[in-house]
């Protein structure tokens, strides 16, 4: 893919966006991670591979707005027991590239690594994420995030916190 | 995925990349008669590298087709 | 005989309605159930479909021993091990593919996909009187199929597939009496979720009745969901000892109660009128009604095949506190519309991120966790003794939420760790 032409407001932009998502998501500020989705969103963290049917085959989490929504209020239960107590987590975002823009979304690539704490111990978690950002009046929302960890087509541990 | 055709005038056969196995096959169809057979990777890096006349026993036409049923059934 | 058998005996560690916690964290006891149990009886190790055209295989586990299986030009499965006979490289790297013979990476030795030795390069290394016979791919001795479940057994000899799943058969009979064509379709590739626990936590949770309420209950409480009440003091499902380590709990009574068809799956008929259509031009207006009514088995199979309505289960042990969950979907073959509700439900409800599984899997962690104190080194399995009873197949029953199932597990368990100390 080449690169477009360079619009720092509009990548700068993008990368605070991508900021406060994963700040959101380590300090498990569930609603304000939820107003970050477009209400036709797509949230989507394949397995064995990254190029799988998700309409076919078996992905790790594949939500609609409406799951995604199921999701954010079990976690908001406080009986969620696998992340109950939440894991800490911190994680460091990269590469964060403005791949196309069709006037509609923003397609942009990021990589990330992520350090999960829990009683079981440090878990590390890697991969790169893609999103389909929407321009709006209230800035930016998610419409699309996919999700591909390093190790997706591997056993891994329980992945109940925000990725 | 259609290949394409092979066709001389002894045989004309079709060939196709067959996806329905848990990996590719190439499907080769004996325009003739019908009837089908698979290779795998393997078996084509093979057929690339089969030093001359290797393939000259399986050319004998009473091999597996125009021949009497073996006793207990088996070719070979 | 491992130090269990020398020094401590099973008998002591295992009594009808408790455990000894040490059964959950000795190495000595994990390395015997790997030759009594993982190495001698009946496994799932896959399902036919996974294998669909001549030369396709795949790669797959008994515990912690890889296997190939492998469907050959003649449609025969065959169940090989992944280990080079010359110096026990990995021969198949791919989770899966299609070949007739499989070369191994380090010095080419090429095995067709019947594990038979079919050479090796510049053979004239070798005086030639080695015997290319002997030098084939180990196999799994026994491979029985049922219901296209490919079942694997590392005993020469020994009860057949049939012996060892008994009355147990039968939640293969319902599981695919749900497709209309007759057969399923295990295709949807398998979720991979490892935890840091003994697979007998697992083994046990499966069939157990008395968590749901506490340990789903977050995401029962946010998703209307009809499930907690099946397994309520209230409830007339049954939990059951199906005989051989295999456990049901049965949901049927309360189905039938309830009397609604696809009640079970928590839809209507009108939601997927393809399906409907297929199952009652299959089976009749009436059986499929009954069909719908009854639902998907919720059934244990000792030691690693759990049928969870919707979704396969294969639990594999890697170390006395490691163990794999693999899940996919149960996908009935030809039937789109109930297909992609039944792996859409699969994916939300299962696997590392799944609203029910991450939650299991956090329990399994944390008993493996605390099984480590020192006091009181018990695991209590009481629940339910006082109204045990037989059901008209003469197999003892309880109620929803009592702990028949796991009493049932421990004592084929017990007889298997005995019958080879």
């Amino acid at each position: 893919m080449s690169a477009l032409p360079l619009n720092l407001d509009r990548l700068l932009e993008v990368q605070q966006f991508v900021y406060r998502e994963a700040r959101l998501q380590d300090e498990h500020d569930y609603d304000g991670w939820e107003a970050l989705w477009a209400d036709d969103a797509t949230y989507w963290v394949p397995a064995n591979g990254d190029a799988i049917d998700p309409t076919r085959e078996m992905s790790i989490i594949f939500d609609n707005r409406s799951r995604i929504a199921t999701r954010v209020k079990q976690l908001k239960t406080g009986k969620r027991h696998a992340q109950a107590p939440p894991s800490r987590t911190r994680r460091v975002v990269s590469n964060v590239e403005l791949l196309a823009d069709d006037g509609e979304e923003l397609l942009v690539g990021a990589n990330f690594a992520v350090y999960e704490s829990r009683e079981r111990g440090l878990t590390v978690w890697a991969g790169r994420s893609t999103y389909r950002l929407r321009p709006t009046g209230d800035g930016l929302l998610m419409a699309y995030k996919k999700v591909e960890l390093v190790d997706n087509d591997r056993a891994i541990y329980t992945l109940a916190f925000l990725i | 995925m259609d290949v394409g055709e092979v066709v001389s005038e002894f045989a004309a056969v079709a060939l196709s990349i067959d996806h329905d196995g848990n990996g590719p096959r190439l499907r080769i169809e004996d325009l003739k008669t019908g009837h089908v057979g698979y290779l795998d990777a393997l078996e084509l890096e093979t057929l690339a590298w089969l030093p001359e006349g290797a393939l000259h026993p399986l050319l004998d036409p009473s091999l597996h087709r125009w021949r009497k049923p073996a006793a207990g059934g088996g070719t070979h | 005989m491992s130090t269990v058998d020398a020094t401590i005996g099973w008998d002591r560690l295992i009594e009808h309605d408790r455990v000894h916690g040490s059964l959950y964290t000795d190495p000595a006891v994990y390395e015997a159930e790997l030759e009594r149990i993982w190495y001698r009886t009946w496994v799932f190790v896959g399902h036919v479909s996974e294998v669909p055209e001549p030369n396709d295989y795949v790669v797959k586990s008994i515990g912690p021993q890889p296997v190939i299986m492998s469907r050959d030009k003649q449609g025969e499965i065959h169940l090989l091990l992944n280990r080079c006979t010359h110096r026990a490289n990995l021969v198949c790297d791919a989770a899966r593919g299609n070949s007739s013979a499989f070369r191994c990476p380090y010095h080419g030795w090429t095995f067709s996909n019947t594990g038979r030795l079919l050479g090796y390069p510049f053979n004239s290394g070798y005086d030639g009187r080695e015997a290319k016979r002997e030098l084939g791919l180990g196999r799994v001795p026994r491979v029985e199929i049922y219901r296209g479940f490919v079942f694997g057994s590392f005993a020469d000899d020994g009860p057949t597939l049939l012996e060892h799943l008994g009355d147990a058969r039968e939640a293969l009979d319902r599981l695919v009496a749900l497709s209309p064509s007759g057969e399923l379709d295990l295709s949807a590739g398998w979720l991979q979720h490892k935890v840091k626990a003994n697979w007998k936590m697992l083994v046990e949770n499966e069939t157990d009745g008395y968590h749901p309420q506490f340990v789903h209950s977050s995401i029962f409480s946010v998703a209307k969901s009809g499930i907690g009440d099946l397994y309520g003091e209230e409830s007339t499902a049954l939990s059951r000892d199906l005989g051989n380590g295999h456990t049901e709990n049965d949901l049927r009574p309360e189905f039938r109660r309830i009397d609604q068809p696809l009640g079970w799956f928590g839809t209507t008929p009108d939601r997927v009128p393809g399906y409907v259509a297929q199952l009652e031009a299959a089976n009749g207006a009436e059986k499929a009604r009954e069909l719908m009514i009854d639902g998907s088995p919720h059934v244990m199979l000792f030691p690693n095949l759990f049928i969870a309505e919707i979704q396969l289960f294969v639990i594999q042990p890697l170390a006395v506190d490691e163990t794999v969950q693999h899940v996919t979907a149960v996908q009935y073959k030809g039937s789109p519309d109930m297909n992609r509700r039944m792996l859409q439900q699969t994916i939300g409800s299962v696997g590392p991120a799944g609203f029910l599984l991450a939650d299991d899997s956090e329990m399994y962690e944390r008993n493996q966790r605390g099984v480590h104190a020192r006091s009181p080194e018990w695991v209590v399995l009481k629940r339910g003794t006082h109204r045990e009873r037989l059901d008209e197949n003469g197999h003892v029953v309880g109620d929803a939420t009592d702990e028949v199932p796991q009493r049932a597990i421990w004592k084929h368990y017990r007889s298997l760790m005995e019958a080879g100390s």
